[in-house]
């Protein structure tokens, strides 16, 4: 016959190997669904890609091909040779699809997010992937990337057409000072016209001095043409430089937009998403207890009432 | 022990409870109708009154398609209330007229009451005593007992009486008013200037300048140029009465500044 006491302990150790045999059932489903997510249980076959450095990329990042992940990466090495060797593990079941002029490229998947390594079809005639292949590799452009080299493009643009406004708007510069002769030149003249109406009037007295003037007037026109004909060559060098300017950096600018045309879409589309899902986020949450009573509610309101009359008369 | 442990499972519970619960989700529609009435309010506000119309419209236009009586109700009254203030005084009419003659919607009497008394006030803005009293004891019959816009009324009430000259229901009225729109500082404001308009009437200057003081403060700290400058025409009258000349012309000058600003 068993003591209470005896009977109390047989049953504490009883509890304790039921919680110890919970805890190790728990630990092993934990383990087995890391395993699953690790790709453990299955096939893989390793290929490689060879980086002139490691910035953006880590151990574990996700391989997407057509924007399935199909891997990960695996481990990132550097070689003698200061380059840097990445092996990725592809999953046996996509090996077929990715041929061995298919190109690895690191991109990001949004303007804020995670970058990956996505694998680029090569053509489909040539023998897929095997263990230990090389892939060739490249760095995608980034938005931040594709503004800051449109942002270069563009400076010496504003540059140019600041200088040639300044030109322009030069007080002692060839044009003002031509402008400034004109002017006067056609003042001149016009002072002459008034004068030889009176003198029409008055039986042609003063006409030789008129015409004296007139021709100096003239003379004065003639000389500002001059110049002008002397400033022009200069500024139509400066807007041909300029223009020669804009054409080049037009020309960086469509190469730029081309080079990043397929991802930028996929960019926009992304940060979209992204976007979408943060406004939901924060809908729910201040839709949500306690929250909702915090925030002001977004409800017609009637304009508080105002018993004062001002009369029009004293306005 | 037991009894404690219980306690706080339940209180867990309807912690729990509470982060599930969430609010009825009301349609985009709504909410847009909503903001556009807030921001409509903003502008308001800020005596921006041409946006604040065209939102009040947008929003209008939203819940007259929804068949949202409260929305209609608000946003025509507000709507009212900005062309009234902006200088349109027969659009603001027909909009109030809309409403109180709609035999297609009910209306709650609150909103009645509302617009009873903006067509008092539009009446008495056109120096028409007669018609604004009828209009106001309209409102106080849409209104009811223990209605929120008591004071409102009680202050129309007394400027009617001011513009029929009549002092001593003026004073009645406005003392009325002052009392119920303690917490309302706006209509305590309105409330104090007429009692001073009032107390003026009686030659009773020493008790307007009181008042027209207090009311005073009261627009500045809500940032209502105009009633600042009616505050400041009140007290030169008073200082007037009190045989202060130079101190009236003093207010006169302030009150001419804050008129030259031309901000409402």
């Amino acid at each position: 016959m068993k003591l209470p006491y005896q009977h109390k302990l047989s049953n504490i150790e009883q509890r304790t190997r039921r919680f110890m045999l919970g805890a190790l059932a728990l630990m092993a489903a934990v383990l087995i669904l890391i395993a699953f997510s690790q790709n453990y249980f299955s096939r893989s076959t390793s290929i490689y890609f060879i980086a002139s450095n490691a910035q953006g990329l880590n151990p574990g990042m996700a391989v997407k091909f057509v924007g399935f992940k199909v891997g990960s990466v695996q481990d990132i090495a550097m070689e003698p040779n200061a380059t840097v060797r990445v092996r990725l593990s592809l999953n046996n079941e996509y090996v077929h699809l990715i041929g061995q002029d298919a190109r690895a490229r690191l991109i990001k998947e949004a303007l804020v997010g995670e970058s990956v390594v996505e694998i680029i079809p090569g053509s489909a005639q040539v023998r897929q992937v095997t263990e230990g292949s090389v892939l060739e590799f490249e760095r995608g452009q980034d938005a931040g990337t594709v503004m800051e080299s449109l942002a270069a493009q563009l400076q010496p643009i504003l540059q140019d057409i600041h200088q040639f406004t300044a030109t322009l708007n030069q007080p002692d510069g060839d044009v003002q000072r031509t402008l400034k002769n004109l002017n006067q030149a056609t003042g001149a003249m016009r002072g002459m016209v008034d004068q030889f109406t009176r003198l029409g009037a008055s039986g042609n007295q003063k006409l030789e001095g008129t015409f004296l003037k007139l021709d100096q007037a003239l003379d004065r026109a003639n000389s500002s043409l001059g110049e002008l004909d002397k400033a022009i060559p200069q500024l139509v060098q400066k807007a041909d430089a300029t223009l020669a300017n804009v054409h080049d950096a037009s020309n960086l600018i469509r190469q730029a937009v081309q080079d990043s045309a397929g991802e930028i879409p996929l960019l926009v589309h992304d940060t979209h998403g992204l976007v979408q899902d943060g406004q939901r986020t924060l809908d729910g949450m201040q839709q949500s207890w306690p929250l909702n009573r915090m925030m002001p509610k977004t409800e017609p309101r009637m304009l508080p009432a105002d018993g004062f009359v001002i009369s029009p008369e004293q306005p | 022990m037991r009894r404690f442990g219980s306690s706080l499972v339940l209180v867990g519970l309807v912690l729990l409870a509470g982060c599930g619960q969430v609010e009825p989700l009301r349609n985009a529609r709504l909410l847009q109708a909503a903001e556009l009435n807030q921001r409509a309010g903003e502008a308001f506000r800020l005596a921006e009154y041409r946006l604040a119309a065209k939102l009040y419209e947008r929003a209008l236009r939203i819940d007259i398609a929804l068949e949202q009586v409260e929305g209609i109700a608000i946003d025509t009254l507000n709507l009212a209330r900005v062309m009234q203030v902006s200088g349109n005084p027969v659009r603001a009419g027909q909009l109030l007229d809309g409403l109180l003659n709609d035999t297609a919607l009910q209306y709650p009497p609150v909103y009645l009451a509302r617009a009873a008394l903006q067509q008092s006030m539009l009446r008495l803005e056109q120096d028409d005593a007669a018609q604004a009293a009828v209009w106001v004891d309209k409102a106080a019959a849409f209104c009811g007992n223990g209605c929120a816009d008591y004071g409102v009324v009680a202050n129309v009430r007394a400027m009617i009486a001011l513009q029929r000259a009549d002092a001593a229901p003026a004073l009645e009225w406005s003392t009325r008013a002052v009392n119920a729109n303690r917490g309302v500082p706006l209509e305590h404001a309105n409330a104090l200037r007429v009692q001073a308009s009032a107390l003026l009437l009686q030659a009773q200057p020493e008790q307007a300048l009181r008042r027209a003081n207090e009311a005073l403060q009261i627009d500045k700290a809500l940032g209502l140029p105009q009633k600042i400058r009616q505050d400041l025409l009140l007290l030169a009258q008073a200082h007037a009465q009190l045989g202060q000349a130079g101190q009236a012309a003093q207010m006169r000058e302030r009150a001419a500044r804050i008129a030259a600003t031309a901000l409402k």
